[in-house]
């Protein structure tokens, strides 16, 4: 029996509904910063590694009669410790490799499944980071695939499209990213892709890459073959470059312009009120004018209610006319509004990513890590803040 | 008398493991200062301290070391 599982093994027992007891043992800050998430609840035991070392006693507490026991920690050192001091006691305990660290890296391909007539000319795989709730997106036509918003994890994405037996003809960021490292400068000249993001006002990104046009059109799939076109749609508001990519003909990655319960905050630039009417005519002039049957993939998901029973977080448009709050709100001056009163603080931490991410400061990987702990804070939400209120 | 324990380059659980056998091995009234590099160890020690039945945490503090890294510093005093 190995004594280690990787984070990955664990999030499929525990979307599974396996029995097993997820012992959490780092210190009181960081287990309620954030925790381990799953589509069924987790039975979580938390009590820190250092408790276990000052009273050995206590792992005798340990209830073993809820399936297998899995420790986690910060980085998977001391979990692995106080796994072995179990198994010592004839408990059946394990390791996640990693730790915490692992579980915010790791990420879950899922087959976003196409209109009949779409199936088998091309495949969209949803890249589901469960740690932070970031979605990326690996859309994939015979021996060519391009990669949407990666995380700084890129040898995952190298890896799996790999077994796909494809390789990397291009690599967009749908914005610059506030919450989290691209993983795009990166990639993409490993595989001499074209890489593509857009700054926006006062952002010049042209020395780095590879501007794509509002309506322009990319083909994958290399000559002669089936022909996939990925349309480029400018869609301003949560960042004046943000962009969306039309795959097919159904399908829309929004990047954090649109999510499924809400839509991308407008002030983490600090000009709230500039760029909320930015995205408020996105909404009600370029958003508003695609077909209600069009499927909407975001980058980001509040929480694991928002990923449906097919394990894909993705929503009809038509719906979220309907349920998102946001687009419910008529008019720009009372949109404003919302997004002032929706304002919350970014991650103090926001401000060095997206320095990295334009090419202004280098990355420094320990420091990556670090900043990137716990889940993202991309989301408007004026549905937590109207609840607040009330 | 304060005994020095210095711990870095070492990631968790090795400074509080290391941290309590020294205590241990200390007389009562008797202080161990503790040198990490690792950030984590100020929670770590603070949380540690609350269930410690020998130790008390009297100090903690940032600092730069010779080599100019940032090292974090634990004052611990043997109780009981």
């Amino acid at each position: 029996m190995s004594t280690a599982i990787s984070v990955g093994e664990l999030l499929g027992k525990i979307d599974r509904g396996e029995r097993l007891l997820l012992l959490d043992v780092r210190n009181d800050e960081e287990f309620e910063r954030w925790r381990v998430e799953g589509r069924h609840p987790v039975e979580t035991l938390h009590r820190p590694y250092f408790d276990f070392i000052e009273e050995e006693t206590l792992l005798d507490q340990v209830p073993h009669d809820r399936g297998p026991i899995y420790a986690i920690c910060a980085k998977g050192d001391s979990s692995d410790l106080i796994a072995e001091m179990l198994r010592d006691r004839g408990v059946d305990a394990r390791n996640v490799a990693g730790g915490m660290l692992a579980y915010g890296e790791s990420l879950q391909p899922v087959r976003v499944p196409l209109d009949p007539d779409e199936e088998g000319r091309f495949d969209i795989w949803q890249m589901n980071r469960r740690g932070k709730g970031c979605l990326s997106y690996v859309i994939h036509s015979r021996a060519e695939a391009v990669v949407i918003d990666p995380s700084r994890n890129i040898a995952e994405y190298e890896r799996f499209v790999e077994t796909l037996g494809a390789k990397i003809a291009g690599v967009f960021d749908t914005h610059v990213h506030a919450d989290h490292v691209s993983g795009g400068p990166a990639l993409a000249p490993r595989h001499h892709a074209r890489y593509f993001v857009a700054g926006g006002s006062g952002v010049d990104l042209r020395q780095r890459v590879d501007p794509a046009r509002d309506g322009e059109q990319i083909r994958l799939g290399g000559p002669g073959g089936v022909t996939l076109t990925v349309s480029v749609l400018s869609t301003p508001g949560h960042t004046p470059g943000s962009t969306s990519f039309l795959v097919g003909r159904n399908h829309l990655l929004t990047g954090d312009t649109l999510f499924v319960g809400s839509v991308g905050r407008p002030d983490l630039g600090g000009h709230v009120v500039e760029w909320g009417k930015m995205l408020f005519r996105t909404l009600t002039d370029r958003i508003a004018r695609l077909p209600d049957d069009l499927v909407i993939l975001p980058a980001h998901y509040a929480s694991t209610a928002e990923i449906d029973e097919q394990g894909i977080v993705r929503g009809r448009l038509g719906d979220l006319r309907r349920t998102v709050p946001e687009l419910q709100i008529r008019t720009e001056s009372e949109f404003v509004e919302a997004m002032k009163k929706a304002l919350k603080t970014p991650p103090a931490v926001y401000e060095q990513i997206i320095r990295v991410n334009l090419g202004l400061q280098p990355l420094d990987e320990e420091k990556a890590s670090e900043w990137e702990l716990g889940k993202n804070q991309c989301a408007a939400s004026v549905r937590r803040a109207a609840e607040v209120v009330s | 008398m304060t005994k020095r324990l210095d711990v870095r380059g070492a990631k968790c659980p090795i400074p509080i493991v290391k941290a309590k056998k020294e205590i241990d091995a200390l007389a009562v009234g008797e202080m161990l200062e503790v040198i990490a590099t690792d950030p984590g160890s100020m929670a770590d020690f603070r949380g540690w301290a609350k269930t410690a039945k020998h130790a008390s945490l009297r100090e903690q503090r940032t600092d730069t070391d010779e080599g100019g890294k940032t090292i974090f510093v634990h004052l611990l005093e043997r109780t009981s």
